[in-house]
């Protein structure tokens, strides 16, 4: 093969941009995603007071506000080595619980949904939540709409605020639940817990009864055989807010499982000269570039990544669904991007049979919900975002300033399997040299899929999902531009 | 008339804040309690729920634009904006969620949704607090834009 070498300084600021070269033939000989990367956050943070992090990282990203909070808040109580009381842990996990009930329900309504309700071939004016409200009827619609907003109720009541929470503290939360607030929750969790057995009736009519989905989710460009990583409770079941960092092999296998304190001990990250962010990849099996199977330690996490490393839901209707899906697939681990829809939508179930259990446990209106902090000293902090696994970390100084900063994001765990998604789809789509819209949309599936969040302005106008396709011929010359909404 | 001014931005991102730093100087001239001003850092399905049930809402955000100059500011009817998203892969865009809420029936949409842009060329992409140069120049003649556009009102 061809070295290639991209010059520096198109590195990529501000949108997603995939750069695709083709060989003499006109096939695809390899493809590039440059995702934009904020810079600058540990000077940011330096000599700020910590208790300040979980209210300003839940600003990093219009996203994840709440896994960032809680991130962050995770980091400040190993920090000042303080416990929270059972009854703040669980009012976490219930708010938590409220965050993946209207991301999910984002994602596949509005986001990856399209793809499949509307179909992969329908122009990009159709493609969206408006082709799917014409699909399925405005009282799916409207059913949709309320349960996102139900989510983002449940975070508001536990957290202040919905989009960015002021509630978590070190040691604790800063407010408990009263009766009519628990009533209320009860209400919602119930109607969102129907939502979602509806949203996986939704997928098994429209997707898995059509044989062409299937396939098209079983097709060789979508398939990716790597490591998975996600958190994992003391029964290897999926947990979102706690736990152990578990990782397993192509065949489910567990390949090691620890404590975010050692998450650097097993994990180290790869540069590359074309783009900011840095590969993570496992250190027992070492980088051997963007390459699948056993001897290459690229890792995926997100919905189907934590699907992968556990052993199944810690609810029981969850549990049922996750089952089924290792049976329709052929069993662990499943290896296919576009399973990440289905994926989630097993998540949204599991969140919300989980809140209704939260919400009935006597403790969650305990008044004990915060425990007095230790002495300031470093910590890290792990959930699990909507996307992947995120963790801070955090080095205080006496004076519980920040010291030192990092953030580990989601997207960035997932940074080299995407750039394999994309270069394989592109393969499976462009041969000869010709390339047509479908292309884009194509390739744009296999990134979609992982529901990446490109760390930029959280809406700085028109912005847009922000993508450009160019495409290179063997010259290394410009041959193609597709781009979307830019 | 029930009005609602949203300065919409991110604070630690630099130029992208600058629709909250206009809405800060907007708030200490206008008093009126049929007028509501607020910040939000937030797009689409958010943005929208946060203006349902105002008869006018005036949104003061950063614009990207190729063609119009660093620091000018411009006065853009909602209709004009048909390829507005939200810059942010797992939200739709504002234009979308007001033609979703329509479709549903949602009968609360302000009559008149209007944008005052601060033109901007690159998203930040480096974490900080202050304006550039350019677009702090640019946040008084936002200001009194918005001012008009209340102005106007009456």
């Amino acid at each position: 093969m061809k070295t290639v070498t991209i010059d520096p300084i198109t590195r990529l600021e501000g949108h997603g941009k995939i750069s695709i070269f083709l060989n003499n033939e006109g096939d695809v000989e390899n493809a590039y995603l440059q995702i934009p990367e904020l810079r600058g956050f540990e000077r940011f943070a330096q000599g700020r007071r910590a208790e300040d992090m979980p209210q300003i990282t839940s600003r990093i990203c219009g996203v994840c506000p709440v896994a960032h909070h809680f991130a962050a808040t995770k980091a400040l109580d190993a920090a000042f080595s303080v416990e929270p009381p059972s009854a703040a842990k669980k009012l976490r996990e219930l708010m938590y619980m409220g965050y993946f009930i209207y991301d999910h329900t984002l994602h596949f309504y509005y986001l990856g949904g399209p793809d499949f309700v509307v179909g992969p071939d329908a122009p990009p004016a159709k493609r969206n939540v408006i082709g799917v409200i014409e699909k399925a009827g405005v009282e799916i619609g409207k059913d949709v709409i309320k349960h996102r907003a139900y989510g983002q109720k449940i975070t508001a009541i536990l957290g202040g605020k919905a989009t960015h929470p002021v509630c978590g503290l070190p040691g604790g939360v800063s407010k408990g639940l009263n009766k009519d607030e628990v009533k209320d929750i009860k209400t919602m969790v119930d109607s969102c817990i129907n939502f979602a057995k509806f949203s996986l009736k939704l997928f098994d009519d429209i997707v898995l009864q059509n044989k062409d989905y299937v396939n098209l989710i079983l097709s060789d460009p979508y398939q990716l055989e790597t490591y998975n990583m996600g958190l994992v409770d003391k029964n290897n079941k999926v947990n979102f807010y706690d736990g152990k960092i578990r990782l397993t092999d192509q065949k489910g296998k567990e390949k090691v499982k620890f404590d975010v304190k050692d998450y650097h001990k097993h994990v180290a990250e790869h540069v590359e000269e074309w783009t900011y962010i840095k590969f993570p990849y496992l250190k027992s099996i070492g980088w051997k570039g963007f390459k699948d199977g056993k001897e290459s330690g690229i890792y995926r996490v997100g919905p189907l990544g934590r699907l992968n490393v556990a052993e199944g839901m810690a609810t029981p209707m969850a549990d049922k669904e996750y089952k089924k899906m290792y049976e329709t697939l052929g069993g662990k681990s499943v290896n296919s991007t576009l399973a990440f829809h289905w994926a989630r939508l097993i998540e949204l179930l599991y969140a919300t049979e989980r809140a209704k259990e939260l919400i009935n446990d006597p403790e969650i209106t305990s008044q004990k919900i915060r425990n007095p902090v230790g002495e300031p000293g470093e910590g890290m902090g792990v959930t699990e975002a909507a996307r992947g696994t995120l963790i801070h970390h955090y080095k205080l100084t006496k004076e519980g300033l920040i010291d030192k900063a990092n953030l580990i994001v989601a997207t960035t765990n997932n940074a080299g399997a995407i750039n394999m998604s994309v270069r394989d789809a592109a393969k499976g789509v462009i041969k000869k040299g010709d390339v047509s819209n479908k292309t884009l949309n194509m390739v744009e599936m296999a990134f979609r899929a992982y529901d990446p969040c490109f760390a930029c302005a959280t809406h700085t106008l028109p912005g847009g999902m922000p993508l450009e396709v160019k495409i290179f011929n063997h010259n290394k010359k410009l041959y193609k531009t597709l781009r979307q909404n830019l | 008339m029930k009005t609602i001014i949203l300065g919409v931005g991110n604070l630690i991102l630099g130029d992208d804040g600058v629709g909250v730093h206009v809405v800060n100087e907007v708030k200490k001239r206008i008093k009126d309690p049929n007028i509501t001003i607020d910040e939000a850092i937030t797009g689409g399905m958010n943005l929208l729920d946060l203006i349902l049930g105002y008869d006018k809402a005036i949104i003061i955000d950063a614009v990207k634009s190729e063609t119009s100059e660093k620091g000018s500011v411009k006065r853009i009817p909602i209709g004009d904006f048909n390829t507005m998203h939200s810059c942010n892969p797992h939200d739709v865009s504002l234009i979308e969620a007001i033609k979703m809420a329509e479709k549903l029936g949602e009968t609360k949409i302000p009559k008149d949704i209007v944008i005052i842009g601060i033109i901007v060329k690159e998203i930040p992409c480096e974490f900080g607090e202050k304006l550039s140069k350019d677009i702090a120049a640019a946040v008084p003649k936002a200001v009194e834009m918005t001012i008009n556009e209340i102005k106007n009102l009456r």
